[in-house]
């Protein structure tokens, strides 16, 4: 009797290892991709208390828009993170859906009516908002199609005739010391976790021999806390590495992971930070006392947005900024009858 | 989480189209007592699924809600007696701890702290 071979051949692992990349990539939309997985729920659910310790500036174009909308209007918020903008305005009733427990958690500690739920699949029946926001969420979505689904969900769960706000982070930072401290995604981990119709995940791009930052600086700082730190600029040691980010930037590059940095007294009250580092996810900076965290954002470039939303058949873009390194849109779904 | 809340919720897993409205399993309500805004609950009058609104107020204990939808007019009306049973059961019953089922699949949400959970997992998407 032959013995049974339990080690696949060379060719059997070939074709599982594909049908391993086939499916992933035949994934529905409404399924999340490992890359925001770890790099924007872990985290979140991670930084949670300090993140939110740090959100609290009302941006005025949202609260304007906030304090447009009629008394009495049921306003949603899709990615209400820590609930900053919940209740801003007084004569309205907010319902607030983030992914991540933990910021739902103190939202619902300030009383906010609020649930665990998905921007990208929302479990609301059709049209029972008055008006809906989407304030920086739609940058930690990894695909366009997921970004695009997002935007359906706003215009679904409106009333006809209901407004949706959203904004998102520019590519276009004003202030360009910025991106020196974001980390641009390789072509690899492009080509591995984001999905098509990024510009990134072209053959041009994953065959240039130029490009392959594995590793990330241990030196950046996030957004927020640059401010206090003006000589944290890296010093970058390899020449080749000076020309890889100028190479990235003229690529239209869209795709980065920016720095939280967590303090360790915070990291140890939240727990989730020794497992973070034992997985590879987070990385210790003894010089700043602080776990280093990455998060996953495809910044929009100017009109992305639009296009995005001119996509979604029954809905009207109605206004369109960019403040504050932000790209903004209003958007006012359709089927307004003349009673309302 | 209110009943405001659950007036919205649907089940969401692929292929389901009898997702609304979520049946109440509640094992623990409580009241929180919220300003009364007869102008807001006439608003919200015309967005709600009345029958689904009386269920679930039952499912949590509260039995003052007629079954079927009362006429606008007595909503209209300047009598606020209704008016306020509208504004308990859709505002101040919170539904602590519980879940919320789905009818067409049984799925069961949970709620935790007066937070419902409506992720899915990978194989309902």
């Amino acid at each position: 009797m032959r013995d049974v071979k339990l080690k696949p051949t060379h060719q059997q692992q070939e074709e599982e290892d594909e049908e391993e990349n086939l499916s992933s990539s035949s994934l529905s939309v409404k399924s999340t991709p490992e890359i925001e997985k770890k790099y924007v729920h872990r985290v979140y659910d991670a930084i949670a208390p300090h993140f939110s310790s740090t959100r609290y500036a009302k941006w005025p174009r949202v609260a304007a828009f906030l304090e447009s909308l009629p008394p009495g209007s049921v306003i949603l918020d899709a990615g209400c993170g820590n609930g900053k903008y919940l209740g801003l305005n007084p004569n309205c009733f907010f319902i607030g859906c983030d992914i991540s427990d933990p910021l739902i958690r103190i939202c619902s500690e300030k009383g906010q009516e609020v649930l665990v739920a998905d921007a990208v699949n929302l479990p609301y029946r059709d049209g029972f908002g008055d008006a809906a926001i989407s304030i920086a969420v739609l940058h930690h979505l990894s695909t366009e199609e997921r970004r695009k689904s997002a935007v359906e969900e706003l215009v679904r769960v409106v009333k006809p005739g209901g407004f949706v706000l959203i904004t998102v982070w520019a590519a276009e930072q004003e202030d360009k010391t910025l991106l020196t401290k974001w980390t641009p995604l390789s072509p690899k981990y492009v080509e591995e976790w984001v999905g098509p119709g990024s510009p990134m995940n072209s053959p041009r791009m994953r065959n240039n021999p130029c490009f392959g930052l594995e590793s990330i600086p241990e030196s950046d700082v996030s957004v927020k806390e640059q401010k206090e730190d003006e000589k944290s600029l890296e010093s970058i040691p390899e020449s080749d590495e000076s020309s890889t980010r100028e190479g990235m930037k003229m690529m239209n590059q869209q795709e980065y992971f920016v720095p939280w940095h967590l303090p360790y007294h915070r990291a140890e009250v939240s727990g989730a930070s020794a497992s973070a580092l034992a997985s590879g996810l987070a990385k210790k900076d003894d010089r700043k006392g602080a776990v280093v965290y990455k998060r996953y954002y495809h910044v929009f470039s100017e009109g992305e947005l639009e296009r995005l939303a001119s996509g979604v058949g029954n809905a009207m873009i109605v206004d369109r900024f960019y403040d504050k390194s932000n790209w903004c849109i209003v958007l006012q779904k359709e089927g307004l009858n003349k009673d309302h | 989480m209110r009943l405001i809340t659950h007036n919205m919720l649907s089940c969401n897993i692929k292929g389901v189209t009898n997702g609304f409205p979520l049946k109440i399993e509640a094992e623990k309500v409580i009241e929180k007592e919220v300003d009364f805004n007869p102008d807001f609950l006439r608003h919200m009058f015309a967005k709600i699924e009345w029958k689904a609104l009386a269920e679930a107020a039952r499912s949590m204990g509260y039995a003052e809600l007629p079954d079927d939808s009362p006429d606008a007019a007595v909503i209209e009306s300047a009598d606020e007696t209704f008016l306020r049973k509208l504004h308990h059961a859709l505002l101040e019953l919170h539904l602590e701890e519980g879940a919320l089922v789905c009818p067409e699949t049984g799925r069961k949400f949970p709620v935790n702290k007066g937070i419902p959970n409506m992720l899915l997992h990978e194989d309902e998407v």
